[in-house]
C-alpha cells in the first residue's frame, strides 16, 4: 500500500518534470534581421512601417517606399552608403523627429525651417538684452524701456522651478505687457513648457488630446485622451501677453504655442510653428544605429493636426530694411501690440 | 522510605522539565537561512526599448529561509526567498548598454513528500513578487522600461541528502512556474508621459497566465560543511518572460552563487519578555 504510494507521487513528479521543456519551446523572442545591408533597411523599414503615428495623417505609401529604396541597397555598400539610403528614405515621412543616428553622422530633415525665413537673429536680439540682463533657469529676461517685460525661454530642456517663475513674474509685475519669445526653441520637456503655460491662465483649459499606437497596423491608435492646462497655484499673470514664435518653435514649443494660444490675454505673433506634434520614441537597427521617430500625436483642442505648425494670430516677418538698422521687426510688433 | 519519595519527587520534577524543554524546542521554529551571492550571464529583451537583444553580466543577492509550520501535522514548510540583481548589457556591435535590476521575493509554501531518510519531494504555492527597470542609455522619450508584476506561482522541489564518505551533503531542485497574476505594461506606443503625467493608465495593468507570461525560475544548489560551517552553491537559471500590449520582453539569466547556511533556533519572546540574563547580548 504504501509502496502503490511512492510510486504515485515518483509517477505525479516525473510527468510535472516532463512538462518543463515545454515552456522552453515556447521562448519570447523578436524576430530581427541580420547585421548585413539589407538587414538594416528592412529593420529599419519595419520600425517605421509598426510605430511611426502619421503615415497614414500624411498619406505615405510605405509599401511604395521599401520598392522604391530597396533598389539602392546592394550587399557590399559601404556603411556611409547604407546611412545615405536609409537617411533619403526617413527624409519621404517630413517629419524634423525622425533622425537616424551613427556614430559618424545624424540624418535629418530640417525643411520644415530652412526653406523658410530665419526670423530670428542673436545680433539683434542683443540689440534688446544687451549684456544686464537676468537669469532664471533656463529663462534671460530684462524690462524693456517701454515698460514691457521681455522673456527669452531658448530651449524646453532647460528647466524652470516655481520659485524661478514667482521672481520672474514678480519682477515684471510693474510692466504693462509681456513679451514671451521661443523663436529658435526647439522644444524639449513638454512640463517646462506647461509649468510656463499655467502661470497664464485663471481656469483649467482643455489644450488639446494624445494618442498613442495600440498595435502595428497603420490605424491602430487608442482613443484620444484629453489634456489640460490647470491654472498654477503661485503667482499668475493677468496682463497681455505676446508670444513670439517662428519657423524653429518645434516639438514641445510647438505644444506650448497650442496651449497658450487658447489662453484669452495671449497673442501668437511672428511666424508659423514648426510643428512637431508626435511625441518622439527611439529604436535601433542591427548595426546599433539609433532612430528617432514620432510615435504618439498631439492633437489641438479641436483634434485638429498640428504636425504641421500652428499659424500665427499676427504674421510678421522681420523685414531686410529692419533687420540692418539692427531691429527686430517681430519684437517692435509686439511692443505696439502690448502698447495698443 | 522519605529518601525514595524525595528521590521520586526530583525525578518527577527533573522529567517534568524536561519533558517542557522538548515541548519548547518546536519544529516550527528551526529556520535553515542562507544568503548567497553571484555573477552570471543574462540576456534581455524589451521591445519598448528595442527589439535587439542585450547581453552581458549580472550581479544577484538572494536570501532565503526556510521553517516547517503546524499546518497539516507539521508536513508543510514556509519559504520566504528575496533577491534582487542588477544587469550591464551590451547590443551585438556593441555599441550601446543597458542598465537593469529586478527586485524578487518569494513567499509561500511546500506541502513535503517523506519518500525516504533521503529524499523530499516538495509542492505548494509561491506569491512572487516583482519590482524593476531597464534602462537603454540612448533612447530619446522611451529611455526605460518599468517591471512591476506579481503572480501566484506553482513551487515544486526535489531535496536529496547523501553522503560522501563523512561528509554530509544536500542537493536541492526548485522550479517555480507563475501561473497567473498581473502585470504593469505601458501600451504599444505609449509614453511614460501619458501614463504619469497626464494620467492615462488605461490598460497598462494585465492579467497574466502561462500564455501571455510563460517565465519560470529554476534553482539548483548544494550545501556541504566547511569546517564548522556550511556552505552553499547555488545555480540559478531564471527566465522571465511576458507578451502583453504587442511588447515583448524576456530576461534569461544563469547566475552561479555562494554563501552561508545557518541554522537557526527562534526563541519565542511574546510580551517582549527578555532572555535570561546570562544569555543577553544586550
Amino acid at each position: 500500500m504504501k509502496s502503490k504510494k511512492y510510486i504515485t507521487y515518483y509517477t505525479i513528479w516525473s510527468i510535472a518534470f516532463l512538462f518543463l521543456p515545454l515552456l522552453f519551446s515556447s521562448c519570447v523572442e523578436e524576430a530581427t534581421y541580420n547585421n548585413t545591408p539589407q538587414g538594416n533597411f528592412e529593420e529599419l523599414w519595419k520600425i517605421i512601417d509598426e510605430q511611426y503615428c502619421f503615415l497614414d495623417y500624411k498619406e505615405i505609401d510605405w509599401d511604395a517606399i521599401h520598392t522604391k529604396y530597396k533598389k539602392r541597397i546592394s550587399a557590399n555598400m559601404t556603411n556611409d552608403g547604407l546611412f545615405e539610403v536609409l537617411g533619403d528614405m526617413l527624409a519621404e515621412l517630413k517629419d524634423g523627429h525622425v533622425n537616424l543616428y551613427s556614430a559618424n553622422n545624424v540624418a535629418r530633415y530640417w525643411k520644415w525651417f530652412e526653406d523658410y525665413p530665419t526670423n530670428f537673429s542673436d545680433s539683434l536680439l542683443k540689440n534688446y538684452l544687451g549684456t544686464d540682463y537676468r537669469i532664471a533657469g533656463g529663462i534671460k529676461y530684462k524690462i524693456l524701456e517701454d515698460n514691457i517685460g521681455y522673456i527669452y525661454y531658448e530651449s524646453f530642456t532647460d528647466g524652470i522651478g516655481s520659485g524661478n517663475l514667482d521672481e520672474v513674474l514678480n519682477y515684471m509685475a510693474i510692466c504693462d505687457g509681456l513679451i514671451i519669445d521661443v523663436r529658435n526653441n526647439g522644444g524639449g520637456i513638454i512640463t517646462n513648457a506647461s509649468k510656463l503655460a499655467e502661470r497664464f491662465t485663471n481656469e483649467k483649459v482643455l489644450t488639446g488630446y494624445i494618442r498613442h499606437k495600440t498595435g502595428t497596423a497603420h490605424n491602430a491608435f487608442s482613443d484620444p485622451y484629453p489634456i489640460y492646462l490647470e491654472p498654477s497655484n503661485n503667482i499668475r499673470w493677468q496682463k497681455k501677453v505676446a508670444v513670439l514664435t517662428n519657423r524653429r518653435s518645434f516639438s514641445a514649443t510647438n505644444d506650448f504655442v497650442n496651449s497658450m494660444r487658447i489662453l484669452p490675454l495671449v497673442t501668437i505673433i511672428g511666424d508659423k510653428t514648426g510643428g512637431g506634434s508626435g511625441l518622439p520614441f527611439s529604436s535601433e537597427l542591427p548595426n546599433g544605429w539609433n532612430v528617432r521617430f514620432s510615435s504618439s500625436p498631439h492633437y489641438a483642442a479641436d483634434m485638429s493636426q498640428i504636425e504641421w505648425g500652428i499659424d500665427p494670430d499676427i504674421k510678421t516677418d522681420i523685414t531686410p530694411s529692419d533687420f540692418n538698422r539692427g531691429i527686430d521687426t517681430i519684437i517692435e510688433r509686439a511692443r505696439a501690440f502690448l502698447k495698443e | 522510605m522519605r529518601k525514595t519519595a524525595a528521590l521520586l519527587a526530583i525525578l518527577i520534577g527533573m522529567s517534568g522539565i524536561i519533558s517542557a524543554q522538548s515541548d519548547s524546542l518546536q519544529a516550527n521554529r528551526y529556520i535553515t537561512r542562507a544568503t548567497t551571492l553571484g555573477v552570471g550571464y543574462t540576456n534581455i529583451l524589451d521591445t519598448y526599448l528595442s527589439p535587439q537583444e542585450y547581453k552581458g553580466i549580472e550581479g544577484r543577492v538572494a536570501r532565503e529561509t526556510m521553517r516547517m509550520t503546524k499546518l497539516f501535522n507539521g508536513n508543510v514548510s514556509l519559504q520566504n526567498f528575496f533577491q534582487a540583481n542588477l544587469s550591464y548589457t551590451h547590443n551585438n556591435p556593441d555599441n550601446n548598454n543597458t542598465f537593469a535590476g529586478l527586485v524578487n521575493w518569494n513567499y509561500g509554501l511546500h506541502y513535503q513528500f517523506h519518500i525516504n531518510d533521503h529524499l523530499k519531494l516538495l509542492a505548494g504555492g509561491l506569491g512572487d513578487f516583482n519590482g524593476g527597470f531597464v534602462y537603454n542609455l540612448q533612447n530619446s522619450n522611451n529611455p526605460a522600461s518599468a517591471k512591476a508584476y506579481a503572480n501566484i506561482a506553482a513551487s515544486g522541489m526535489i531535496i536529496y541528502r547523501f553522503k560522501i564518505k563523512n561528509y554530509q551533503l544536500v542537493a536541492r531542485y526548485q522550479a517555480n512556474l507563475p501561473v497567473a497574476g498581473v502585470l504593469f505594461s505601458p501600451n504599444y506606443g505609449q509614453s511614460y508621459y501619458e501614463i504619469f503625467t497626464l494620467g492615462n493608465s488605461d490598460g497598462v495593468v494585465k492579467f497574466t497566465t502561462l500564455k501571455n507570461q510563460p517565465s519560470v525560475r529554476q534553482l539548483f544548489s548544494l550545501d556541504f560543511p566547511v569546517g564548522c560551517s556550511k556552505l552553499r552553491l547555488n545555480y540559478l537559471w531564471d527566465i522571465q518572460q511576458s507578451k502583453v500590449n504587442q511588447l515583448k520582453t524576456h530576461t534569461y539569466s544563469h547566475i552561479f552563487m555562494v554563501g552561508f547556511v545557518r541554522d537557526l533556533y527562534l526563541v519565542k519572546n511574546k510580551k517582549g519578555n527578555p532572555l535570561p540574563a546570562n544569555v543577553r547580548a544586550y
